[in-house]
């Protein structure tokens, strides 16, 4: 008789049941639906880019029925959404915030494009430190999954073997690969957007592109990297044109930090900075200037 | 450090399942389709034993030949088909005749998202590759009616179809027919055996 996979085996379906009981479907969208946590109670996660509509949302839950869901508020920067909804009865996830996936763990991804939940496994095969997506967002560890997603995948929650939440999936942060954004995150986004309805963070309305400062340069002017940001795109009245910097400017630092990569600039641009002079020091025409720049608030509106 | 217990039963356990699974799989050869899987039905009720059950896909004609688990090979003739759930039954022309292996099939309880299954076919001519998977959506019953497929996210390839997909007692519970996307579609073993025994009544009468 096998024990050991007869056991396994029920146990992984209880870890999909218990989990699955949080799970629920959202429909914000055509065609067909997409997963929602239900996070703390009567507050639902959602991805961003699931969520097409801001009005006329429904939910289904884990017992068949439908309830209205309201917007309260969305981050394309971390691809969350924030949904609020009057749902008595319905357990909210549990969470493991403490202890952070490992490589290899066995790991589950659950969904609910309809009325019953869907499950695919696998292991986690990277997590990294910090990172940020290709909207300035940052992510408090980097998790990528060995995987198969399925229809309606995002918003659903990473689980352990133990039906513990480790994070939301979603396949929109980095070209299709699944990427869960971990509980850290979520929770700092949830907080913020059930506040203010929006993440708050900084912008400056410039497009750079790494580029390498001649040697004999980079002697002159004290460098501490030879690659510094080439100004190459300056949003018309944005930020960084009403303070003076100009398209072809070389940025090499802010704040005294040298900048030879775009993130390093998003690095410097925490919601904390909007309305806080930055100092940016630049090469204009072989010379070293240094211009006090005043970051603005990123619109939301805007994707990047 | 010490050996992993759990993890070296849990490798000699599927081991020895898919060992079991192999003595019920067969190889169906037709002289048009390429290489398919099938299952020695063998489910300890009289009618609708002795037969093999494979995908219609797998054999367009009316006859085929069977290679059996031990490497014997067999003659068969196709005795009912439904191209509508994608079953055909194949009775084998073995002299002698011999026992058989029985089908240890699932009849309940329904299978729940996230239980184990493993598949066994033949992927690009290799006979007898097993692979590994959860159930995908809860098997439950809507609106009385049973469940069309199987959901299981589980990795098949082309030489599944017509095998056997099997819970983590290596008991039958569906025959891989479809691959959608990285889901394995498979035929509930109940449906099949409601079809078999439906399908003896009308061969014998």
């Amino acid at each position: 008789m096998s024990t050991v996979l007869q056991s396994l085996s029920t146990e992984l379906a209880d870890a999909v049941e218990s989990a699955g009981r949080a799970v629920v479907a959202i429909h914000a969208r055509r065609r067909i639906p997409a997963s929602g946590v239900h996070w703390r109670p009567g507050v639902v996660v959602a991805t961003h880019h699931t969520i097409n509509r801001d009005d006329n949302i429904t939910v289904t839950l884990p017992d068949g029925t439908t309830a209205p869901a309201t917007l309260a508020g969305r981050d394309p920067g971390t691809d969350l959404a924030v949904l609020k909804l009057a749902a008595e009865n319905l357990p909210a996830a549990t969470l493991r915030p403490d202890t952070p996936p490992t490589v290899g763990e066995l790991v589950i991804a659950l969904g609910r494009p309809g009325p019953s939940v869907t499950a695919s496994w696998g292991v986690v095969s990277r997590v990294d430190g910090p990172w940020r997506t290709w909207h300035g967002a940052e992510i408090d560890s980097l998790l990528r999954l060995d995987v198969a997603i399925y229809d309606g995948f995002s918003g659903g929650p990473l689980i352990d073997a133990a039906g513990r939440v480790l994070g939301i999936n979603t396949s929109a942060l980095a070209r299709g690969v699944p990427v869960t954004i971990p509980v850290a995150t979520v929770e700092r986004v949830v907080t913020e957007l059930l506040e203010r309805g929006s993440i708050r963070r900084a912008y400056l309305g410039i497009g750079t592109q790494p580029v390498r400062v001649p040697a004999s340069l980079a002697r002159k002017v004290e460098l501490k990297s030879d690659v510094a940001l080439l100004i190459v795109s300056l949003e018309s009245g944005g930020p960084a044109d009403r303070d003076g910097l100009l398209l072809g400017d070389v940025l090499l630092e802010l704040d005294g930090a040298a900048v030879s990569d775009p993130t390093d600039v998003l690095a410097q641009l925490g919601g904390d900075r909007v309305g806080r002079p930055i100092a940016a020091r630049v090469i204009r025409g072989g010379q070293v200037k240094t211009l006090q720049v005043t970051p603005g608030e990123r619109p939301t509106s805007r994707a990047a | 450090m010490t050996a992993p217990r759990v993890t070296a039963g849990f490798a000699q356990e599927i081991a020895a399942v898919v060992e079991q699974l192999r003595h019920i799989t067969v190889q169906v050869r037709t002289r048009r389709a390429a290489t398919g899987a099938g299952i020695l039905w063998n489910p300890g009720e009289p009618e609708g034993s002795g037969l093999v059950i494979t995908n219609a896909h797998v054999v367009q004609g009316n006859q085929a030949t069977i290679e059996l688990g031990d490497g014997s090979v067999a003659r068969a003739r196709v005795v009912a088909r439904d191209p509508k759930r994608d079953l055909a039954a194949l009775e084998l022309e073995l002299e002698p005749a011999r026992a058989m292996a029985p089908t240890g099939v699932r009849d309940s309880p329904p299978l729940r998202a996230g239980e184990l299954v493993i598949a066994i076919g033949h992927p690009g001519g290799f006979v007898g590759a097993a692979t590994l998977g959860i159930v995908h959506a809860d098997e439950g019953a809507r609106d009385g009616r049973t469940a069309r497929w199987v959901r299981a996210d589980v990795r098949l390839a082309p030489g599944f179809s017509g095998g056997p997909l099997a819970d983590a007692a290596g008991r039958l519970v569906g025959v891989n027919t479809m691959i959608q996307g990285s889901l394995a579609l498979a035929v509930p073993a109940a449906t099949v055996a409601a079809w078999v025994r439906r399908s003896r009544a009308l061969v014998a009468s």
